[in-house]
């Protein structure tokens, strides 16, 4: 058994510490919140945004 | 193998091409060739490029489509030119001002003031100063010192101690970019330059030092601009990220979305809006990442005369913000 951690090893620690911890994951839930959003309106103005014009 | 070819049908005679028509040889010869203007992308001239937005007004699109000077309460505002140059406004609010507070509730003053403003616009020269009831002065000039040189100088002065605020800033203008030193109180250094890099892509940088604490920074922010958006991004070594992306859907309508994160306070705020500048309206509407809803309306009334509906919505925090205003005069 190899006793270094593999980089996948190290991304699985990495991402369950961030979602386990009740203080980072408030942050990370607003984080990916606001993403989403940016994300989704830039998405939906450049293929739909013709439906909102006068 | 057979063919697939019917034989009943005879191929039609073919047709005898038509002549061309005789035209004039001489004026065929004058005209130039018929160029297909899709197929050749325009040329850059690099060499003169445009000049860039100042650097403080990167973002300006989005900041005028999302953040519209939302209030509570009531507002009246009434502007009188006495001359071309000179003008004078008087302006009443009546309503909730809100605090910054530690706790998640959000505190309120009802707060109630006059204010007495007066402005001197010459193409070279700009004076705005304004006085409130409770013994604050701000004050604002702009002078074009030569055609690339400008000097704007801002002051707030207080009655409170230390809460005074002044600013220099020299701009100059050059052919395709801009860069601009300020001078503040409290012994604030800072400056900008911004390049334009392409017809449409520019990027600028800033740094910043703050003698009374001795803290600096330094940033960077870039701008994509077409006919149809501008897209920008801005990043600072306080530790904020500032992206946004504005869409013209049409002359009289634009979205906007802007997506900000600040590391140092942990706070991350997105929204969504749009802005409909109508011949006798403007209205403005944007919704939060936070939950937060609100619409900003303009109605002309009259020749110079403008009705206000402000509204912000909040329902997590049970924070409702309603105002309604009249201004009067340009």
């Amino acid at each position: 058994m190899a006793k270094s951690s593999t980089s996948m090893e190290k991304l699985k620690g990495f991402l369950s510490s961030q979602i386990s911890d009740e203080e980072k994951w408030a942050l990370n839930s607003k984080l990916l919140r606001a993403a989403g959003l940016f994300a989704a309106s830039i998405v939906l103005m450049r293929n739909f945004g013709d439906l909102m014009a006068i | 193998m057979g063919s697939s070819v019917s034989h009943a049908a005879a191929p039609p005679p073919p047709l005898p091409s038509p002549s061309p028509p005789p035209s004039s040889v001489g004026l065929a010869a004058a005209l130039p060739p018929k160029q297909d203007e899709k197929a050749e992308p325009e040329k850059v001239d690099w060499l003169n490029l445009p000049c860039p937005i100042p650097f403080e007004e990167i973002q300006r699109e989005a900041l005028m489509s999302l953040k519209p000077e939302l209030f509570e309460g009531l507002r009246f505002d009434f502007t009188k030119g006495l001359n071309q140059r000179f003008s004078l406004s008087h302006s009443v609010f009546m309503g909730s001002m809100e605090v910054p507070s530690q706790s998640s509730d959000t505190l309120k003053v009802p707060t109630a003031h006059y204010e007495f403003g007066a402005n001197f616009l010459d193409p070279k020269l700009m004076l705005v100063g304004r006085v409130l009831t409770d013994g604050r002065l701000n004050a604002r000039v702009k002078c074009d010192l030569t055609d690339n040189l400008t000097m704007k100088i801002n002051a707030q002065l207080t009655n409170e101690p230390h809460f005074s605020q002044g600013m220099f800033n020299f701009d100059y203008k050059g052919t395709d970019f801009r860069s601009q030193l300020q001078i503040g109180n409290n012994a604030f250094y800072g400056g900008n330059y911004i390049q334009s890099i392409s017809p449409h892509l520019s990027l600028g940088t800033e740094i910043f030092w703050l003698g009374h604490q001795r803290k600096s920074g330094i940033g960077f922010a870039a701008r994509y601009n077409t006919d149809n958006m501008v897209a920008t991004g801005q990043v600072a070594s306080t530790g904020i990220v500032a992206l946004s992306y504005v869409q013209k859907v049409s002359e009289k309508v634009s979205l906007a979305s802007d997506f900000m994160y600040n590391h140092l306070t942990q706070d991350v705020t997105s929204s969504f809006g749009y802005d409909y500048i109508l011949r006798q309206c403007r209205l403005r509407g944007k919704i939060d990442s936070n939950g937060v809803f609100a619409a900003f309306l303009e109605e002309r009334l009259n020749m110079g005369v403008n009705f206000i509906l402000s509204a912000e919505v909040d329902h997590r925090k049970k924070d409702y913000k309603f105002g309604f205003g009249m201004t009067v005069g340009e």
